[in-house]
């Protein structure tokens, strides 16, 4: 059955990789200054890259951390006019050391891009799905705040990245943006506890490719607005059928699913803009996969966020831009849960977030950010406290985190 | 094979197959489909666009044969700006919106007129010269 679907794949692919590689008389005839006309890159290599430092107080816990988060150096390559290559190696918190927690490097992206058209093209490789709007757009000079929007950090996970297949395309004739995409699926062991299906992801080491995944979405702007849908639906056991039967779980291209919706939309003008965002997760079989490797998933967890920004140097019509911003995030993590004893509802789980910010971009790849964040959370449920260490402080549901940060991209 | 995967696998291919399609039909018929898309050819290095595109609206996409790129015209005030849709960071294809221009690799945003307001990018978008002549705008590459 797999086989099968391997060889249709691969014959949807090669379908449309011939005619990216046909070359049309008139395209043989381009001489190189017409090439170069023609939007062929000056130099074939490119290295660039974005990173960002923060500087974070918490609050209750009384405790301030200063981190340099990330530095990713892009390559790019253009090996003809229609076939280039792009990467980003990312290093996380500065340094990797054997032996010590913390730190990752991590390849981001690492892709071949197939030019098909002017508006069409297929990636295939490492590559990140469109979904939500951080996760294709997360260089910090592109979104309010030193962090993430959490929603796009916890439920949709930020810069989730699988290996794949993926067409990008746009229509002419009206404002239609759209991409689909197969890629390996989660890993459900990997699953755990607050983080929703963060850990399940492979990020292109050694993938789980028994089980596969789609995505899809559509972008479509209407007057200054921006409208999106997307989608993903995918298996997360990876084992083998025998493995999986004794587990009790589903194996197969698409077993024990797990399904995310998401519809945001954008709105910019005269240096005002709006975004509204919202995200639903749903496992239908947690309750399978927490008897296996007990754990306590949930069945279904959402997120939802709005943000105002407005540029307060955008009358003067300089380079430079202050963006002041407030952001307003709520999202559960177990919205709902298995029937007991498979699920333990957690309240600390159900969250709401409230910023206030703001970002000075003296040119636009540079920024200085600072912002404040209050933070609400439900009560912790004393059935999840086992062993409380004696020391321990009472929880407390409300707390204020300030962020300093800078960022750069180029 | 059990009836039930047959059934299933049947299914899933002609899924598959399906979107292989749907990816050529909509290469096929998407790009003569709109009257905004333009299809020309480059002429000693120029090329002609009739000026009674912009009758129906002040922005037109120009599709030069063999190009990689469109080229967006708008007529404006001053004119007639022509930018080419190349992302100066990457050189990946643009995306049109009301506002100017994004680039969706890495999320560059360019303005109506060309300028960089979100990086990566650094450079503005590359402008050809244009004249007039007679019916005509000619776009000097």
């Amino acid at each position: 059955m797999r086989k099968n679907l391997y060889f249709a794949l691969a014959l949807s692919c090669l379908c449309t990789l011939s005619q990216a590689q046909q070359i049309s008389p008139a395209q043989q005839l381009i001489t190189n200054e017409d090439s170069l006309n023609a939007g062929a890159a000056k130099s074939k290599t490119v290295i660039s890259g974005y990173g960002s430092a923060s500087y974070q107080r918490d609050f209750n816990a009384g405790v301030s951390t200063m981190n340099l988060d990330r530095a990713v150096l892009f390559v790019g390559h253009r090996f003809t006019d229609k076939l280039s290559f792009f990467s980003e190696l990312e290093v996380e918190d500065a340094k990797v050391e054997g032996g010590s927690d913390g730190g990752e490097v991590a390849m981001e992206q690492a892709y071949i891009k197939f030019d098909l058209s002017p508006k069409q093209y297929i990636v295939a490789g490492l590559f990140i799905p469109r979904i939500g709007i951080l996760n294709e757009n997360h260089l910090p000079v592109n979104f309010n705040g030193v962090e993430r929007p959490l929603v796009e950090t916890v439920i949709i996970p930020a810069t989730w990245r699988e290996l794949g297949v993926a067409f990008y395309g746009s229509a002419n004739s009206i404002p239609l943006n759209y991409s689909v995409g197969i890629m390996n699926g989660l890993n459900s062991e990997g699953f755990e506890h607050g983080s929703g299906i963060r850990e399940g992801r492979a990020e292109g080491r050694t993938a789980t490719a028994n089980n596969l995944a789609i995505s899809a979405a559509l972008q479509y702007s209407w007057k200054d607005f921006k409208f999106q849908i997307s989608g993903y639906a995918g298996g997360t056991v990876g084992l083998s059928k025998r493995a999986a039967d004794s587990l009790g779980l589903n194996s197969g291209a698409f077993g024990t699913p797990v399904y995310i919706g998401e519809g945001d939309l954008q709105y910019s003008k005269n240096g005002f803009s709006a975004k509204a965002l919202f995200a639903y997760i749903s496992y239908p079989e947690a309750d399978k996969v927490n008897a296996a490797y007990a754990k306590n998933l949930a069945t279904g967890m959402y997120g939802t966020y709005g943000e105002l920004a407005y540029d307060l140097l955008y009358k003067k019509q300089k380079k430079a831009q202050l963006i002041s911003f407030v952001r307003y995030e709520a999202f559960d993590l177990n919205s709902s849960i298995p029937a007991a004893p498979f699920g333990i509802y957690d309240g600390t789980e159900k969250q709401s977030h409230l910023l206030l910010g703001l970002g000075y971009l003296p040119i636009p790849n540079v920024v200085i950010k600072a912002d404040i964040r209050l933070v609400h959370t439900g009560p912790q449920n004393p059935a999840l406290i086992i062993n409380p260490p004696p020391n321990a402080l009472p929880y407390q549901e409300n707390n204020q985190v300030l962020n300093l940060g800078i960022g750069y991209s180029f | 094979m059990k009836r039930r995967d047959f059934v299933k696998t049947s299914c899933q291919i002609c899924l598959l197959s399906s979107a292989g399609l749907l990816l050529t039909f909509m290469n096929s018929c998407s790009p003569a489909a709109g009257n905004s898309i333009f299809k020309t050819e480059v002429k000693n290095n120029q090329i002609e666009v009739p000026l009674s595109l912009f009758d129906k609206s002040p922005l037109q996409f120009v599709r030069p044969k063999g190009w990689n790129y469109d080229i967006a015209v708008e007529k404006n005030k001053d004119g007639y700006l022509a930018l080419l849709m190349q992302c100066t960071h990457q050189s990946n294809q643009l995306i049109s919106t009301v506002n100017g221009f994004t680039c969706n690799l890495h999320g560059s945003v360019f303005d109506k007129e060309g300028n960089v307001r979100k990086g990566p990018a650094e450079d503005p978008l590359k402008k050809f010269k244009t004249t007039i002549s007679q019916n005509s705008l000619i776009i000097n590459v």
